[in-house]
């Protein structure tokens, strides 16, 4: 087995005290790996990742990053643990231009210059735009910029939200595409999809999360077949 | 109309740089401060302090004496201690709130309760006396086609000055594009690694240094007063919209616009004998103007997606 990098242990978290929306959920992240989360709206598929990165209180459980305890550590520290987040939405900053969005994503990089050049190495499109507005980005575009981005600080673990909402079929393609080679060069990928099927197919691990707690889990191919979780959320795709 | 002009681009100068405060930390806090007009006057109010002469009981109920201190010395400790105050608002008000999450309405209300509260602080301390800077009288002079004081046209240039080095530092330095990475989202700033508290104390310190600037302006130009500040507030709130909330360079636009139409407003016909009116038509514009450009002159439309 590889190493661990994120184990959640009973994690309890809301947005509103006294009213946690996650009630206990536990969850490993080993390196190399794509785990997805899925389950039906309201789970609180997003709220973990949040949680994850300390933009919500937990109230109880426990987070570690490489086996040591971080829980309720400050997001800007989390970022320096090595872990990165694209938020569903707003995961632009749209009245900065391209470059400076990068620039803001390696605010914590030592040298920056060079982790740019690497991005529009990887990312070409962002070099040929970099004077643009990202607020003028096509939603495909947007979302690349988000994940490089979240890149930018070398992350071991990437957290995903719902990248493929709202974007075409060809868009949601190349988003997965982009996350598959991102994932080859060695980083670990945490996802939140709706899109299940699409999810558990591309993963190695998932997750099935109910009312703030582990339903299933199991390898991405097994959940896809398994009556209960078809039954549960894949019926009605 | 054109010694008008004139009064209008310092009065334009004055909303200007106080505009530029105002929506920075809007921008970044969402916070709309009532308040601000009282930092304005503490501008004013602190100089006053700092540079009248020892043998001058211009405030603090006649019983302390002012500190004769060099008047360009004053000015800068008055907007030192500006910006303490609003570093201090932060730290012990503001950041609570926002910790609690306590909704924008409230947050309102609280600006307008300080806003009350220091005005009438002011009032006690300073007294409802109208003061003057020690300075000496200066006489008119034409510049290109205005007339002004030496002085007052000094103080245009330095509050262009500043616009100019406030736009360069916001659009070229770290600090700048940290702060307009927080004013567009201030989740995603802090999971890019930025200490969003520290940019949010940051903006507190620099917007009130601002406009305590903007009281040192508009003393240096009219008078003293415990509401000073209170009183072109709402000039600052037009000048603000009219460019485009949260945009520093439609601030500096609009501030300037509604200056100038404040006080050429005066040399319209119809304003004759009713030049207490003047703020009148400079905010009949700003609504027009917002009815066909409701995001101000210089806001933009963004995708949402």
């Amino acid at each position: 087995m590889n190493k661990t990098i994120l184990e959640c242990n009973g994690i309890a978290a809301g947005y509103v005290k006294g009213l946690n929306i996650l009630q206990g959920v536990d969850l490993v992240v080993h390196e190399g790996e794509i785990v997805s989360i899925i389950g039906p709206n309201g789970a609180g598929k997003s709220t973990l990742l949040k949680a994850i990165m300390g933009l919500i209180k937990v109230s109880a459980g426990r987070f570690y990053i490489n086996g040591i305890e971080k829980t309720n550590l400050s997001t800007h520290k989390i970022v320096t643990e090595g872990i990165g987040y694209v938020p569903q939405v707003a995961n632009v900053f749209p009245s900065l231009t391209i470059e400076e969005n990068l620039e803001i994503g390696a605010w914590s990089v030592n040298n920056k210059k060079e982790s740019i050049k690497n991005i529009y190495t990887n990312f070409p499109m962002l070099s040929e735009r970099k004077k643009d507005k990202a607020g003028n980005l096509s939603g495909g575009q947007r979302q690349i910029l988000a994940l490089a981005r979240a890149l930018i600080t070398s992350p071991s673990l990437l957290l995903l939200d719902e990248p493929s909402a709202g974007l075409s079929p060809v868009a949601i393609n190349e988003v997965f595409d982009s996350i598959k080679e991102i994932n080859d060069s060695g980083v670990s990928i945490l996802l939140v999809e709706q899109n299940a099927k699409r999810a558990l197919a591309f993963s190695d691990r998932g997750y099935v999360l109910d009312q703030g707690r582990n339903a299933y889990q199991g390898k991405g191919e097994e959940l896809l077949n398994d009556p209960r979780v078809i039954d549960l959320y894949l019926g009605k795709l | 109309m054109l010694d008008q002009l004139g009064n209008g681009l310092l009065l334009g100068i004055i909303i200007s740089v106080a505009s530029v405060a105002l929506s920075l930390l809007y921008g970044v806090t969402r916070i709309v401060n009532f308040a601000h007009g009282e930092i304005i006057a503490l501008g004013a109010i602190a100089t006053l302090f700092f540079s009248s002469p020892l043998d001058y009981r211009v405030l603090f109920l006649e019983k302390f004496s002012p500190l004769g201190l060099n008047f360009a010395i004053s000015c800068f400790l008055a907007i030192v201690v500006c910006g303490l105050f609003g570093g201090l608002l932060e730290v012990f008000l503001f950041r609570p709130l926002r910790k609690n999450d306590v909704g924008n309405i409230a947050v309102l209300v609280v600006t307008i309760g300080l806003s009350i509260l220091v005005r009438h602080l002011y009032l006690l301390f300073a007294t409802g006396k109208v003061q003057n800077f020690p300075l000496e009288l200066q006489r008119r002079q034409t510049y290109l086609f205005f007339d002004m004081t030496p002085r007052n046209f000094n103080v245009l240039i330095a509050g262009i000055i500043v616009m100019i080095i406030v736009g360069l530092l916001l659009t070229y330095t770290r600090l700048g594009k940290a702060m307009r990475a927080v004013r567009d989202s201030e989740e995603l700033s802090s999971v890019s690694g930025i200490n969003s508290d520290n940019i949010i104390l940051i903006t507190w310190v620099s917007s009130s240094m601002l406009a305590g600037l903007a009281g040192i302006f508009q003393a240096t130009i009219n008078d003293v007063r415990w509401n000073m500040g209170f009183l072109i507030l709402l000039l600052i709130f037009a000048g603000t919209v009219l460019g485009g909330i949260g945009t520093s360079f439609g601030a500096m636009v609009g501030g300037l616009m509604i200056g100038i139409m404040v006080q050429v407003s005066v040399g319209l016909p119809f304003m004759e004998g009713h030049t207490e009116a003047k703020n009148a038509v400079a905010l009949a514009v700003m609504i027009l103007i917002l009815l066909f450009r409701p995001q101000g002159i210089f806001g933009k439309k963004e995708r949402i997606s």
